[in-house]
């Protein structure tokens, strides 16, 4: 996987260094949407500095529904062990500091005078709370750029409100859209504001960098998952303003082509999307199911009429896609230049050989001390010819950095940094884990939490020790 | 005298039709770039998606398109014929950044690839932003929202084991693309402000989706686990439940405890260890959802809403309609929603305003451009043509 993976670099030009090099980013986050936007700040070639509390572990460490441990071993430090953790954590250096109390807070206030980007992402009261605030911040670093991400952003009614992206999909307007035809509405399968925060925050990281190149100063970037969520479904807001219209849940159809739909193939589980665009893709579509019968039908000629018989045309489509492979029945209906796409479970997107050529899914090499092995993880989905980019490590471990940043950085002597180990606001053992509940992963499987898994992943992957 | 912005040095040709491009260059816009979309002389066909302004199908009206090319000035080029290339080309000098949606090869077969682009203006960024992306075995294929949920994972994890995988409502994932265009794109501008050389941005929508499947793609690298839909006949707490008006969400989590959820909902039997055991409720599930459809049917999400949040601080959502998000105090504190003035249209508000930045924030300057409106201006203002050649150019077809 790693070779076909590598970038494609145009041969005969030059290439560049990652443009964020030299930057130093203090990221103080939790969970998934501003962790991930400092993984990819650490990919565009920023040194980030995570901090964590001994006591308050990014949750991503230990927390059962949204990370594994390598061969389901929760192993001696299950925290630094964790799936999605050393994803969205990749290439990071790790100081566990206790921000609750006031010399953790100083050694913070020390990291923010040698930081270009402070990211976090608490509810706007802590910071604030802390004499951390935006207008606080700037007496420390006077061109420091801060970036705050919270629910719903700083100022307005909800802007106290606890959210997380599972909750807040409703609120933003996602889940009205969202169902079967007929049905309720529909929770996504998993967080889905969250990583649109993450490309928010990039973006408004990598504006505020430029400014900053341009004239001299820094800036606070806001970030409120919510109105990103809403912008999601702003076409409906708009139908709703111009025309008064509440659309209805469509499920898998197109809201003005037709046929669209997810259709079963062969095998468990296994299903293939077709979306027609208009009459000569329909034409095109029965030639490909051999039903030339259909393609001069007159009741389906025109996108109209398709519509109106929408359920008797998915009863066509799905007893022609029943008996084939879901690869098969894209390829056929893409080799004759309609829409179609196989449903990918994670096995498939592993084994995809379009998503191997372009290299999204990156091997990353843990320490051996690590136990770890290798691993291929989600890289960054835009591909810059001339700027060769990778996940630069792992996800570090629990304070793997705290000496090297407070003594090579910051200055400390070694008896400063040993007082604060000695007082518990340095550390690299969590004070505070969440119990973990061992499942096997046929239990897993047995309790609904995945559909199934693949003994020899490990051969599939290519990643056998 | 206007505050600079981030992108006020730079120039933009869009080139792009649809959603995903199309935002990309508008969010170059926004921040400041001077961006000039160009459309074939039958327009962009997101000028013929609904919905439609009072539902009037005129390519003027489509409010797809307004909320895609906000902070734009209109021209209109035909690709199809030498002379509008040769118009391409001069327009390709000038400009920082193109961002286009052709089919992989396309630009290539003109000769107005960014390869043979750079030579005359090696500072030039071009951003692709395709269902494949430009590489690759299925670089040709085609591509539709539906289709990129399909091949990112995220579909095989949305709906429920009875049924057929679900998309989600409305074209998040284009969105999705457009976001991660112009992320590119700024990583190309601070690139080239730093080393001199502009580049080619790929950017693929379906690995833009796959990219958020952070749980369900290492969850196979770490142990092979496949994560699958929801079973129906599961609990629905955690899921979208019903109340008196509506729905809701509410999930353990954050700050709060088990006991602030048995509080907010005024039963305090969900404190015994069937419910408040993580391990014993997935059993009781049954009697769980019937404890608390009974204590909601009566309330209104609004209240739940205030109260879970200000009161209890659980992790609660409510289904909101588009009707409930165009007059939300939240999103006008936030100042989501700009009022333009479109020549068409008229006056409207359209959500706008993403994210704050306190120094240069995005800032709107135009509604949406109607078909070949700034031809004159760019024409005659960045290209140098006369009157006369305008006109010549509009007979020919060319614009």
């Amino acid at each position: 996987m790693e070779d076909d993976g590598a970038q494609t670099t145009r041969t005969g030009t030059a290439t560049t260094r990652p443009p964020l090099e030299g930057l130093r980013v203090i990221d103080i986050s939790n969970v998934f949407s501003l962790p991930y936007a400092g993984g990819l700040l650490a990919d565009l070639g920023a040194e980030v500095i995570k901090i964590e509390g001994p006591g308050r572990l990014d949750s991503t460490r230990h927390n059962p529904t949204s990370g594994m441990h390598p061969d389901n071993e929760p192993g001696a430090d299950p925290w630094n062990r964790a799936s999605t953790f050393n994803l969205l954590n990749r290439g990071k250096k790790s100081v566990a500091l206790d921000l609750r109390r006031p010399e953790g807070r100083e050694v913070l206030r020390d990291l923010i005078k040698t930081g270009d980007i402070l990211m976090e992402n608490f509810t706007p009261r802590v910071m604030r709370g802390w004499g951390l605030d935006y207008p606080e911040v700037v007496k420390l670093r006077a061109d420091i750029i801060m970036v705050s991400c919270s629910g719903f952003g700083r100022e307005g009614p909800y802007s106290q409100y606890p959210a997380q992206a599972t909750t807040q999909e409703a609120t933003h307007g996602l889940t009205d859209a969202t169902g079967y035809i007929g049905g309720e509405p529909s929770k996504a399968g998993q967080s889905f504001v969250d990583f649109l925060a993450t490309w928010a925050l990039v973006m408004g990281t990598l504006l505020a960098v430029r400014y900053r190149h341009r004239f001299g100063k820094g800036q606070w970037v806001d970030v409120g998952m919510y109105q990103l969520g809403c912008f999601m479904v702003s076409e409906r807001i708009l139908d709703w303003e111009a025309n008064g219209r509440r659309v209805e849940r469509l499920g898998n159809r197109h809201p003005w082509r037709a046929p669209q739909g997810c259709y079963r193939c062969a095998g468990d589980d296994q299903w293939c999307v077709i979306s027609v665009r208009d009459d000569a893709e329909w034409a095109v579509l029965c030639r490909v199911m051999d039903r030339p019968d259909l393609a001069a039908d007159a009741r389906y000629t025109t996108t109209a009429g398709r519509r109106a018989a929408h359920d008797e045309i998915d009863t066509i489509i799905g007893a022609w896609a029943a008996v084939l492979p879901k690869h098969e029945v894209m390829a056929r209906v893409q080799a004759a230049g309609v829409p179609a796409g196989a449903v990918f479970d994670a096995r498939d997107l592993h084994a995809d050989p379009h998503l191997r050529a372009r290299g999204l899914l990156e091997m990353v090499q843990f320490p051996p001390e690590r136990g770890i092995g290798r691993r291929p993880i989600i890289g960054r989905p835009w591909r810059l010819d001339k700027t060769p980019l990778s996940v630069r490590g792992p996800g570090p471990i629990l304070g793997q950095h705290n000496r090297e940043v407070l003594q090579d950085l910051l200055g400390y002597d070694a008896a400063r940094c040993a007082a604060l180990e000695q007082a518990g606001i340095m550390g690299t053992e969590p004070t505070k884990l969440r119990p973990l509940v061992p499942l096997s992963m046929d239990q897993r499987v047995r309790l609904g939490r995945l559909a199934g898994w693949d003994p020899d992943y490990k051969a599939r992957l290519g990643i056998e020790e | 005298m206007m505050m600079p912005s981030a992108l006020d040095d730079i120039r933009v040709l869009d080139l792009s039709q649809g959603i995903a491009g199309p935002l990309c260059a508008k969010l170059l816009g926004d921040f400041g770039a001077d961006v000039i979309k160009s459309e074939p002389p039958g327009g962009d066909c997101a000028r013929r998606m609904p919905p439609f302004f009072q539902d009037d199908p005129d390519p003027e009206k489509s409010l797809a398109f307004l909320l895609t090319n906000l902070n734009k000035r209109g021209i209109t080029l035909n690709l199809g014929c030498a002379e509008g290339v040769a118009l391409f080309r001069r327009f390709a000098g000038m400009v920082d950044v193109i961002v286009e949606s052709f089919p992989p090869g396309h630009l290539a077969s003109l000769g107005l690839d960014h390869a043979s682009l750079e030579e005359a203006n090696p500072g030039l960024v071009m951003t692709s932003i395709t269902p494949f992306g430009q590489t690759g075995p299925h670089s040709g294929y085609q591509g539709a929202e539906i289709v990129a949920y399909a091949t990112s994972g995220i579909m095989a994890i949305s709906g429920t084991t009875d049924r057929e995988p679900l998309q989600h409502g409305g074209f998040p994932a284009l969105h999705e693309a457009g976001f991660n265009g112009m992320l590119a794109t700024l990583v190309a501008l601070l690139t080239r402000d730093l080393a001199g050389c502009g580049q080619h941005v790929d950017v693929s929508v379906q690995d833009v989706v796959t990219s958020s499947l952070v749980i369900n793609q290492p969850a196979y690298s770490w142990c092979g686990g496949v994560q699958g839909r929801r079973r129906p006949d599961g609990s629905l707490f955690g899921q979208v439940m019903p109340c008196k008006d509506g729905y809701f969400i509410c999930q353990e989590g954050g700050s709060a405890t088990w006991a602030d959820i048995a509080a907010f909902f005024g039963r305090p039997e969900l404190n015994e260890p069937r419910f408040a055991d993580p391990a014993q409720r997935v059993a009781n599930g049954k009697a769980l959802d019937a404890i608390i459809l009974e204590a909601t049917r009566d309330r209104t999400m609004a209240e739940m809403f205030r109260t879970a949040s200000e009161e209890f601080r659980i992790l609660f959502g409510i289904v909101q309609t588009p009707a409930d998000l165009a007059s939300c105090p939240q999103l006008e504190a936030r100042e989501f929603y700009q009022e333009i003035a479109h020549p068409v249209i008229g006056r409207l508000r359209v959500p706008f305003r993403l994210w704050n930045m306190s120094a240069s924030p995005a800032r709107y300057q135009h509604p949406a451009p109607l078909l070949g409106q700034h031809n004159a201006e760019v024409y005659t203002g960045l290209l140098g043509c006369t009157a006369a050649e305008l006109e010549g150019l509009r007979q020919r077809g060319v614009i």
